[in-house]
């Protein structure tokens, strides 16, 4: 949809419209000059927002009552706040009704100010972006003046120096640069910090340096010009090489398109989460058991009673309930007595300790890449225990296996293969005119922007220096690669003096030659490189840089870009200026660029176009050059040919094409272009559309090859190896050919060459028939199936193929010998397109999930996100994705985990990513390590708490010795004291620093990755475990303080003392148990906890005498500390309570003492392994059969 | 500088982010665990003897006096018809018991520790704020105000319910009946006594209590409990103190005297006992017990064989433990160390 619609002049107008202005689809804007200084009422575009922004969701006045609103959201905030308005009813409360509010107080204040306290940075940061000056025009003064951004409204035009940032969404009417180009970077938005041109506003003719605004007004305006996004200046862009640029506002504040997409952050749930949801329910139905328990023992304690004594109370009438009634409100009291069986702080302390173990995780020095300077970014801050549970991961190949750095290494030009160091044959060899063409393509056939030297970007943020980086090594490696060139470069000069000048004639090129000036030129090699530090490439992908400096070594300098315009000069000295006619930009479904040029010497209009070699392939025509019609068959196969081999060595290939368009073809063609251009609805649509049309009606072949080496990434292949020792099944999806990725399977050793590989594959010839046939899918298998004939239609036979290779593989799965190789698959995009169809699909994962490996290749980012979702909602597995680029990005979003590697391609996928890391090495790490420690350590907290909680028993033993009443015999400033303070710091600390095994052993032993997939350390029985321990805990903990106690003259709530001191201990007791390693921090924590125990009570019972009636907390402990049959009690009972943790312990930990043994003596075993290996595969070889099975289809 | 710059984002390297802080694993080897079971078991047990003993050596006599048999001689008092029975409890000492002897009443079935009970009391009136004699606390319900809208003081279940049997105790010599003194003083908690129940300081005291009424369960107003000793009157009265404290559990006990004085200072002679029992308080018709316990005290209180028996049995239970895993250390050990 069109974004910017307008027109820039309007003079009042109805009124009426005016007022629906911004409903309206079409956006009419007036310049508010002629209005300045008119009150508000008389303001054209006053419906239109201002440009200060509010971020922040509260206001100070409504602050508490919008947090409130906002908190009451969450279901356990509703339960806890009804339990507390509960209280409130004198029938049923237990405690004083105030008291109860605490809990809930408390933990909403918390809450609160940790929204308040980000609400607040927002405002801070919200104030000083408004704040921040800006230059708006000024009619008065007849100039611009500076003011605030909140002061710039829709209507007023800015002007942004050089490296400001934009305040508003502007239309570009005016730059400082003479071709009415201005230079953005959209750092700030999308993380590109490659530059971007926009163009001011075209037929808008502006008298050059002494613009007046009169002007502008002053023109007739009924002629509309449709405007694109290459005329507007987004806010948050920064203006780079460009001094000054003049826009108009056409979009402010919240409507400007980052303010739009300002998204909150994503919140995904946990697996965990889900799970502990569930454990949440048991409790409520343990809960609703006990009180029910509660309910009719009361009831029947009252009917057993003979008459009434003395200690029941009657109401004001001397009035006592029915048991039945009694019995009913009963069961509220006890709900209320009883609450802290859900617990209450459990949500609170997840979030704490995931914001722990983030903290973690973003400073680990193993996780942060030196070249880049950037650290590990975790931007999901809620599924940090999700990385420990992965099964299956889905990883990007370009960028993320490699480097993606580009070198240009080599090309096939006419069917002949050149690597780059014997490109001197390629010139001597006497066929120029392709070479130029070639080159020139080369160096025009990209969106590269050129900035110079003295115009330096001078950089104002720190992080986004990836690229700078990237392109100082490729300035070296551009230069050890000229020094290569240097030496053929003598030769190749001399036979362009022979050659090109005089022999060639059949193309524009050597017209160009004849007139002279190129024969007697010096050599180019000094000559380029007295331009090359002057000049800097901003390419928006790094392959198009790679081949700009490739052209730039051989001669073909890109020496300026404009929109209208291409300047290169050429390796003989010449500055050619292209008339750029068009640029039909990449896009990914055409995955091909094209760029319409006017010749200069010829005025031929030439149409360069450049793509992924299977989409040009495709639209392949008639021959280049009609002398080599005859040739043509023989170099397209030498072409193909070495292309395979370019793909098997992993590069990746680029073709050239070139087009001569006749005029009147251009003018056709134009005329639909311009009204795809100035259409409003479906524009991209239909730009896309005739980008098509001019490409494929009328594709010429310059069968031109380039390749680029892919270089893997260090410690790619020990990381794969690692992860799939922890039982990760890694799959690799790539847009590349199959034999590229097999190629980069194999060095990055997710195949292995014992692996059966399965190949599967369609050609395009096949492929109509198949597509067509698979509408007949479910039949023709059907029939297949049925009649198992060696029908030779060719659905039948892949499907009777699928199926065979299904049989065969369960075959191998089930060889009890455990002989049989693994089995790899590599599938292409139409054959896994067909794969994934609802009646394939179930077999295709069925396949798959045998494989060890899968290779898809050719897939589009779609095909990436519909594999992810399969294989997730099919096999109920945890998956992880990583990729680079923007063809990632739906793969990430897809998967329960997300990764973005932080490259070469922008910052897309880190910005749809969870958590963003730099080098594909670091999934080792961040998923061996901290995902299981992130996993162990959150699940054995939610599993502690919940024991913790249970802690609440007590209360519910007393009740069979006070009548069911609902008393408590621990103070209930205590109880709540015991929660919140005493024993909530030691679960939180033991949830972000806990180590089961350190991080060496989980390295170094992937297999312990094991224990956290599928159902993990948190399963159904781990709950029950430890309520059932709870529960005998908390029966120790009352019934050894009541055997001593009994037939006492004690009172209530000096027997609630030990039984509180006693849990206390238990409980923290139990939990350094559960701590595998002690730290500094732990000490503090535990001692401090037990510390602060006790001093709070002392004071507290020092303090309170009468303050919390009925509760008599007053001298107890202190009195309770005086009586040595106190500290008796808390030790018997102590010990007691923990006694079976210690067989339990000991046996967790002789078992996994017994797996660590084990990984240690497998290990020299499976070093032996290769040995075995050697065995296996010469049976494998020796067989009448090879191991590679290719499963190709032909027709 | 430059360095500086490019490093900017890099994590600090200290052993607290990056989580290699010096850690200690506890590593229970049999080494430490079967030694450790050992001086457990053996501490416990010891624990456990000393306990024993000593409770072993707490004399207790306990005499049940309700009066639900016929034969019982609180019997014709148990009727709730009669008024200011007295009844006698006989009993006879064949050894010296030793002093300081603690005599206590017992309740058996008396839920105290009920809740609403237990709420009904206002801790601000029994501190003394006359506010609160004239408006008792609202908690006070039904024992707020009486009939007549008059407010009562102490107000509440709890003072309402107080136990007013009384107990005097005679030794039988040659016949002759020897009143025993008992010694009503510090059998409340000395915080109780001394800060958290005061009087109003109104002298005479009876004059804080005008325009009040007296509990409807009561015979006489606070300010006339202890005839005897004005300043054992009100709300620090010695035996209301001790019964405002809540027992924790249905059964139990509360000190009633001790016996500190006179011939008796080393305790009850060997010898014919007669209790005389002013017997007031109504527990038939909740099936509730009454009972007189005459103990003597050690430093682990009352007598409590539980304690010292757990002790034992957990002891020495540690110690078979500790054999257990010696033996399944010998036998398992050496095999998985080849």
């Amino acid at each position: 949809a069109s974004r910017a619609r307008d027109t820039t002049k309007e003079d009042g107008k109805e009124k009426l419209l005016r007022k629906r202005v911004r409903e309206r689809d079409i956006r009419k804007l007036v310049s508010n000059l002629p209005y300045e200084g008119l009150e508000k009422m008389k303001q054209p575009n006053r419906h239109f927002p201002g440009n200060a922004i509010k971020t922040t969701k509260y206001t100070l006045l409504f602050f508490i009552p919008m947090n409130l609103f906002e908190q009451f959201h969450r279901l356990a905030n509703i339960y806890f706040l009804g339990l507390a308005i509960l209280n409130f009813v004198p029938v049923v409360n237990a405690f004083q009704p105030e008291v109860a509010l605490i809990p809930i107080c408390v933990i909403l204040a918390l809450t609160a100010l940790k929204d308040g306290w980000e609400d607040f940075r927002r405002y801070q940061s919200d104030r000083k972006l408004n704040n921040t000056p800006c230059f708006i025009y000024c009619r008065k003064e007849q100039q611009f003046v500076e003011r605030r951004w909140k002061d710039v409204r829709v209507g007023d035009f800015v002007k942004v120096i050089c490296n400001e940032i934009i305040p508003a969404d502007l239309l570009l009417l005016h730059t400082s640069d003479p071709n009415g180009v201005c230079h953005i970077e959209t750092a700030n938005l999308d993380g590109e910090t490659n530059l971007k041109q926009r163009r001011v506003v075209p037929d808008l003719t502006v008298e050059n340096g002494s613009l007046t605004f009169s002007c502008c007004r002053e023109k007739p305006d009924n002629v509309k010009v449709g405007i694109g996004i290459e005329s507007l200046l987004l806010r948050g862009c920064t203006v780079r090489n460009t001094d000054h640029t003049v826009g108009f506002v056409v979009y402010a504040g919240h409507e400007t398109k980052s303010m739009l997409n300002n998204n909150g952050p994503r919140y995904k749930r946990s697996k965990l989460e889900r799970k502990l949801n569930t454990d949440v329910i048991f409790c409520i139905i343990l809960l609703f058991a006990m009180c029910l328990v509660g309910a009719l023992g009361h009831f029947s304690w009252l009917q057993e009673l003979p008459s009434v004594p003395p200690y029941l109370v009657p109401d004001s009438h001397g009035h006592l309930d029915s048991p039945a009634l009694s019995g009913f409100y009963m069961f509220f009291t006890m709900i209320i007595l009883l609450q802290v069986l859900i617990p209450i702080s459990l949500y609170v302390s997840i979030e704490l300790v995931k914001i722990g173990q983030v903290f973690f995780i973003t400073n680990d020095i193993d996780l942060y890449d030196e070249e880049s300077d950037t650290p590990m970014q975790c931007r999901a801050l809620n599924i940090t225990e999700d990385l420990g549970q992965i099964q299956y991961i889905f990883s990007d190949k370009t960028g993320t296996l490699t480097e993606n750095k580009m070198v240009f290494r080599r090309c096939t030009v006419m069917g002949t293969e050149y690597p780059h160091c014997e490109n001197g044959k390629a010139s001597s060899s006497g066929k120029t005119d392709p070479y130029l063409d070639f080159f020139l393509a080369l160096a025009i056939c990209n969106t590269v922007v050129v900035s110079t030297a003295t115009v330096r970007r001078q950089r104002v943020s720190a992080p986004f220096t990836v690229t700078l980086d990237g392109e100082e090594r490729w300035r070296t490696k551009v230069g050890s690669f000229r020094q290569t060139i240097s030496s053929w470069r003598p030769m190749s000069n001399r036979s362009r003096t022979s050659s090109n000048c005089s022999v060639l004639e059949e193309d524009h090129f050597n017209s160009l030659a004849k007139t002279g000036n190129c024969g007697g030129r010096k050599s180019t090699g000094p000559q380029t490189q007295d331009t090359s530090p002057s000049l800097r490439y901003e390419a928006e992908s790094p392959d198009e840089a790679a081949l700009v400096h490739a052209a730039k070594a051989y001669g073909f300098t890109l020496l300026a870009r404009t929109p209208g315009s291409v300047t290169v000069r050429l390796p003989c000295g010449e500055e050619l200026v292209f008339e750029v006619l068009d640029t039909l930009a990449f896009d990914s479904h055409r995955k091909r660029m094209s760029v319409l040029v006017r010749h200069p010497v010829t005025s031929e209009l030439v149409l360069y176009t450049k793509g992924a070699d299977y989409a040009i392939m495709e639209l392949l025509g008639t021959p280049y050059a009609e002398q080599l019609k005859g040739k043509q068959k023989r170099i397209a196969a030498d072409t193909q040919r070495h292309l395979d081999c370019y793909a098997k060595e992993g590069l990746r290939t680029l073709c050239f094409t070139k087009k001569v368009l006749s005029e009147r073809a251009y003018k056709d063609w134009s005329v639909s272009r311009q009204g795809a251009l100035a259409a409003i609805d479906n524009r991209e649509k239909l730009i896309m559309d005739t980008a098509g049309l001019l490409e494929t009606n009328l594709t010429l072949l310059g069968n031109t090859r380039v390749r680029i080496e892919d270089r893997l990434q260090e410690s790619v292949p020990d990381t794969i190896v690692a992860l799939r020792e922890a039982g990760i099944q890694v799959w690799v999806l790539t847009g590349d050919k199959p034999e590229t990725a097999v190629n980069i399977g194999y060095a990055c050793r997710l195949l292995d060459e014992g692996d059966l590989v399965i190949n599967m594959s369609s050609k395009n010839k096949v492929r109509r028939m198949l597509i067509f046939n698979t509408s007949f899918t479910q039949q023709s298998f059907l029939s297949a199936l049925s009649s198992r004939s060696k029908s030779k239609r060719i659905n039948q036979f892949f499907f009777c193929s699928v199926t065979a290779h299904f049989t065969e593989v369960r075959r191998y799965g089930n060889d009890p010998t455990g002989l049989a190789p693994t089995i790899s698959l590599v599938i292409d995009g139409r054959t896994l397109a067909m794969a994934l169809e609802s009646d394939l699909v179930d077999r295709f994962v069925d396949l798959a999930r045998r494989c060890r490996s899968v290779l898809c290749c050719r897939v589009t980012p779609l095909q990436k996100s519909a594999v992810v979702k399969v294989i997730r909602e099919k096999l109920k597995v945890m998956t992880l994705a990583v990729g680079d680029g923007a063809n990632d990005v739906n793969m990430i979003q897809a998967a329960d985990v997300g990764i973005g590697i932080s490259g070469q391609e922008g910052m897309q996928a880190v910005m749809a990513s969870d958590f963003a890391i730099s080098r594909f090495k670091h999934l080792k790490k961040l998923l061996l390590v901290h995902g299981h420690w992130c996993y162990t350590r959150l699940a054995n907290m939610i599993i502690y708490f919940f024991y913790k909680n249970a802690y609440v028993n007590l209360l519910f033993w007393y009740q069979f010795f006070c009548g069911f009443s609902g008393t408590a015999m621990i103070d209930y400033w205590l109880m709540i004291f015991f929660n919140l303070f005493f024993t909530s710091a030691p679960p939180i600390m033991f949830g972000i620093m806990d180590k089961d095994v350190s991080a060496e052993t989980l390295l170094g032993l992937p297999e312990l990755y094991r224990t956290g997939q599928g159902t993990g350390e948190y399963k159904f029985s781990t709950f029950w475990t430890a309520m059932l321990d709870a529960f005998y805990q908390s029966l120790v903990c009352f019934f050894i303080p009541y055997w001593v106690y009994e037939d006492s003259d004690i009172d209530v709530f000096t027997f609630g003392t030990p039984l509180n001191t006693v849990s206390l201990f238990t409980i923290l007791l139990h939990l350094s148990i559960e701590i595998k390693t002690w730290t500094v921090v732990h000490w503090v924590i535990m001692l401090g906890s037990v510390a602060v125990y006790f001093i709070v009570t002392l004071a507290y019972s020092a303090i309170c005498v009468t303050c919390n009636p009925p509760s008599n907390p007053y001298w107890i402990l202190q009195s309770q500390m005086a009586d040595p049959m106190f500290y008796l009690t808390c030790i018997i009972t102590t010990v007691l309570a923990l006694l079976p943790r210690y067989p339990q312990y000991s046996h967790i930990y002789t078992s996994k003492h017994d797996t660590f043994a084990k990984h240690i003596t497998y290990k020299p075993r499976s070093t032996q392994n290769p040995a075995n290996d050697d065995s296996m595969e010469k049976k494998w070889c020796g067989g009448p059969e090879s191991p590679l099975v290719h499963w190709t289809q032909n027709s | 500088m430059k360095e500086q710059q490019e490093t900017a984002n890099r994590p600090d390297n200290t052993a607290f982010t990056q989580q290699r802080l010096p850690a200690w694993q506890p590593m229970l080897s049999a080494g430490i665990v079967i030694p450790g079971f050992v001086i457990i078991g053996l501490a416990f047990i010891g624990i456990g003897i000393a306990l024993f003993v000593t409770s072993q050596n707490i004399q207790v006599l306990e005499r049940d006096y309700t009066g639900v048999e016929n034969n019982s001689p609180c019997f014709k008092c148990s009727d709730p018809s009669t008024k200011n029975c007295v009844c006698k409890l006989d009993f006879s000492l064949d050894k010296l018991f030793e002093g300081p002897v603690f005599f206590y009443y017992g309740l058996s079935n008396y839920f105290q520790n009920y809740r609403k009970y237990g709420v009904s009391r206002d801790d601000r009136q029994l501190s003394g704020r006359l506010d609160n004699f004239q408006s008792p606390d609202e908690g006070c319900v039904p024992y707020q105000y009486d009939a007549n809208n008059k407010p009562i003081v102490p107000c509440g279940s709890v003072a309402n319910s107080l136990f007013n049997d009384t107990f005097k105790l005679y030794q039988i010599v040659n016949g002759a009946r020897k009143l025993v003194p008992f010694d009503g003083k510090g059998i409340a908690w000395w915080t109780d006594h001394n800060v958290k129940y005061r009087n109003p300081s109104i002298t005479p005291l009876k004059n804080a209590f005008n325009g009040t009424v007296k509990p409807t369960f009561w015979s006489k107003p606070a300010y006339e409990l202890d005839p005897s000793d004005p300043a054992n009157n009100g709300f620090v009265n010695q035996d209301f103190l001790v019964w405002m404290r809540r027992a924790a559990l249905p059964d139990f006990r509360k000190l009633y005297r001790r016996i500190t004085e006179g011939d008796y200072k080393n305790g009850l002679p060997a010898g014919n006992y007669s209790l005389e029992i002013a017997y007031n308080y109504p527990v038939l018709d909740f099936d509730g017990r009454k009972k007189v316990v005459f103990s003597n005290v050690s430093w682990m209180g009352g007598k409590n064989q539980f304690l010292g028996i757990a002790y034992l049995v957990i002891g020495s239970l540690c110690v078979v433990m500790s054999i257990v895993m010696l033996i399944v250390y010998a036998k398992f050990k050496f095999p998985d160390e080849e």
